[in-house]
Order: C-alpha cells, then sequence, then structure tokens
C-alpha cells in the first residue's frame, strides 16, 4: 500500500523534474482524484479533462508543495477540486446540463484505489455530527458536490442571506471543534 | 483586544467559505489576493483543507482510462509515455543467461581484469541480430560509473545512439547518455540517484537525432537490448 510518505516522496522527486516520479504519483494517485472529479463533475468526458488539467497542475506546482504545509494527499486532492468545482462553476454559468444523468454506474469502484491511508484520523466527520443535520449536510454537499449558496438556498429553502449567515456559524463551529 | 478576535473569526469563516468554494466572485478575488500577500491566511487555508479533506475519503476511486495517463503526457512533455517495448519482441539482443555466460567466457582476455570494482560488477552485452552493433557495458556499482565499449557498428551519419537503463518495476527508461561516436571504450558518471536495484536492469540502445532524445524518452527505433547481469562482488 502507498503510504502518505511514499507519495510524499513522489511529489518532491516531481519537483526535480522526475518524470518516472510522475508517472509513479499518477498510478498512485489518478483513480482517487478521477473518483473525486467523477462526483463533482457527473460527466466522464469532463472528469477526464479535469483530472488531465489537475496532473498537469501538479506538476508545475510540486515545487510549491512543501512550501504550503499540506499532507501529500490532501494537496493532490485539493488541486483537483480546485479544477473541478471551478470548471463545473463555469459549466453552470452556461447552459443547463439536463441529460447529464450520473454515469457511474458502468464503471466499478476501485478498493485499492482508496487504500491510501489518510495521514490522520478525520475529525471532520465526528465534528460534522455535532451540528444540525442540515448544516452538516450543507458542508457535506458544498465539499463533495460542490453545491454553491444558491443551490444550498434552493435545497433547505431559504434567502441566500440566511443559508450564508448558517453556514458561517456552522463554520465557526466546525473550526473550533476541529482544532481540539 | 475584541476588534482583532472578531476579526480572526471573520477570517475563519471566510477561509472556509472559500476552501468550500462558496464566495461570490469579488469576494473570492478579494481573498485571493489577500492570500498571496498573507502568509497567516494562507496557513488558515491549509488549515481548512487538511480539516476537510477526510471527506473525501468516503468518494471511491475510479481508475481513468488509460489513453489519459498519454495525454497528459503529450501535453507535458510533447511524447506519450513508452509503451513497454522492452517487455515485447523487440528485443533482439541474446537471453541473458547466455550474455553473461559470453561474457565470463570473454573475461579472461578482456580489460575487465584490471578493473578494481568497489562494489558489485554488472555486464551486459547490447547487440543487434546480425551483430552489426556491438556494445558491451560494465556497471560498477560502487564507482558508480559505466564502461562501455563499442565493439562493432555506431551512429547512423547525422544521428546518435542513446543508451537506456530500464530497472524493474521502472515504469519509464532512463536516459544513461549518448554513445561516444568513435568506437573504444569511454567512461560516463552515473547520476546520483539513478535506481539502486540494477541487476536484472534492461539497457537499451535507439536511433535517436544528433544531440539525443529531445524529449527525455525513447523517440526512435530500438536497436538492441541486454540484460545486466552481476558477475562480481567485492
Amino acid at each position: 500500500m502507498t503510504t502518505p510518505a511514499d507519495v510524499e516522496a513522489m511529489i518532491a522527486r516531481v519537483a526535480l523534474g522526475d518524470r518516472a516520479a510522475f508517472d509513479a504519483l499518477y498510478d498512485a494517485t489518478s483513480a482517487k482524484l478521477f473518483g473525486i472529479c467523477l462526483r463533482i463533475l457527473n460527466n466522464r468526458a469532463e472528469a477526464e479533462d479535469t483530472l488531465q488539467e489537475a496532473y498537469i497542475r501538479i506538476w508545475h506546482k510540486a515545487g510549491h508543495y512543501t512550501a504550503g504545509g499540506y499532507s501529500p494527499m490532501t494537496w493532490l486532492i485539493t488541486v483537483a477540486r480546485n479544477r473541478a468545482i471551478d470548471r463545473l462553476r463555469a459549466r453552470r454559468r452556461g447552459a443547463e446540463d439536463i441529460d447529464d444523468l450520473p454515469d457511474l454506474a458502468d464503471t466499478a469502484p476501485t478498493p485499492e484505489a482508496t487504500a491510501i491511508a489518510a495521514s490522520e484520523a478525520g475529525r471532520i466527520a465526528a465534528c460534522l455530527d455535532q451540528l444540525d443535520a442540515n448544516r452538516a449536510g450543507a458542508v457535506r454537499g458544498a465539499y463533495l458536490d460542490g453545491d454553491s449558496y444558491a443551490d444550498l438556498a434552493a435545497r433547505y429553502g431559504v434567502p441566500l442571506n440566511t443559508i450564508r449567515t448558517w453556514l458561517r456559524r456552522s463554520l465557526l463551529k466546525l473550526k473550533d471543534c476541529l482544532a481540539q | 483586544m475584541s476588534d482583532t478576535y472578531e476579526h480572526k473569526q471573520e477570517d475563519v469563516a471566510l477561509a472556509g467559505e472559500y476552501a468550500l468554494h462558496l464566495l461570490p466572485a469579488h469576494e473570492r478575488q478579494l481573498f485571493e489576493q489577500r492570500l498571496a500577500e498573507e502568509p497567516a491566511l494562507r496557513a488558515l487555508l491549509a488549515e481548512w483543507d487538511e480539516g476537510l479533506a477526510p471527506l473525501a475519503d468516503a468518494t471511491p476511486g475510479h481508475a481513468p482510462p488509460a489513453a489519459l495517463k498519454r495525454r497528459v503526457h503529450a501535453a507535458l512533455f510533447g511524447a506519450p509515455p513508452p509503451e513497454p517495448w522492452w517487455r515485447r519482441g523487440a528485443m533482439r539482443g541474446l537471453t541473458a543467461g547466455a550474455l553473461v555466460a559470453a561474457l565470463v567466457l570473454g573475461i579472461v582476455t578482456g580489460s575487465l581484469q584490471q578493473m578494481r570494482p568497489a562494489g558489485p560488477l554488472y555486464l551486459a552485452e547490447l547487440a543487434t541480430t546480425d551483430r552489426d552493433l556491438i556494445v558491451e557495458a560494465r556497471l560498477n556499482a560502487g564507482a558508480e560509473t559505466l564502461a562501455l565499449v563499442r565493439r562493432a557498428g555506431g551512429p547512423a551519419p547525422g544521428r546518435a545512439l542513446e543508451l537506456w537503463l530500464i530497472a524493474e518495476g521502472a515504469s519509464a527508461p532512463v536516459s544513461l547518455g549518448l554513445l561516444p561516436q568513435t568506437p573504444g571504450p569511454v567512461t560516463l558518471p552515473l547520476r546520483p540517484g539513478l535506481p539502486a536495484v540494477l541487476a536484472g536492469a534492461v539497457l537499451a540502445i535507439s536511433d535517436e537525432p544528433a544531440g539525443g532524445s529531445p524529449t527525455g524518452a525513447p523517440t526512435g527505433a530500438v536497436l538492441a537490448t541486454g540484460t545486466l547481469g552481476q558477475i562480481g562482488d567485492t
């Protein structure tokens, strides 16, 4: 199983221009990042384009990794998520994609791909449990599905200002809990 | 003091919203400007990203299509990742066992006796089937050098012969440099960080433009391959 230390070592070598290390990093992490892109975008072609952009960015930005204080998988996941949500928002500024049904049924999840251990046990699940179920759902929706304030306001049937106030309060509680 | 606390809380909320991609466009721009200038804010954002990341653990992985890796390579390096041609029938050299045996017999008369290996010694002969190109490679792992002797053949006019090392399990060949233009022995220093596992690694020679491969991966025909067999120890 690839450990976070392994991933970190690969990123360090990628920063030096080591293409073999880049290949190894891709092999070890692309399934995880692809799964994240698929979940946000619900569209294979867009997820593929996004994954490609993510790894290109990873190649160019690997040298900045150590300066950021991120654990290796979080850094990779954040790069992929950022690109996926940017694309999602760009798509939504355009036409409504009414025939973008979730098409994950034709591909099986890859168990090995999720086997990279998190560098620390996630307090986030326990902290979200301390919030009201709707608030926790809103945070999860934003992180995992790329929901915007407009999406969340529609889902919970409240005005934009209200959802933002709720969420900001929830974030402050979450941060306190995460810091414990 | 309460101003500072409220200011800090405001930043905590902003950074959380930013991490969740919830900020409206103009607020996002302002936040990104601040990120560029405020290390403390960057650290706060990193805390949020770290704290939220385990949410992704529940998302199942999906293997992307194989073609995607090739597209990434094409976009970054202008060439697809090398297919495992060295594992297929393209190998024209002799089998590893026969190579090492032939070399062991040849040692008696070769210049090998002058070598004082400080570490394990590896040998390979790379030759085309019709033996119009023959290169002997002697790898002195302790001295971190590769001695090459071009026994027959050479680069075509305007072309170069490039030597590659493929360690077992490696995903891509590593260039060891160009073969000399003139026959006779030459010693190449090895870059630090080459794969530690050399026994069983394959050496290959490809035909490249003058100056070597422009892409960092073999671009021309593979002319000869050979497997490094360990024959000596300190």
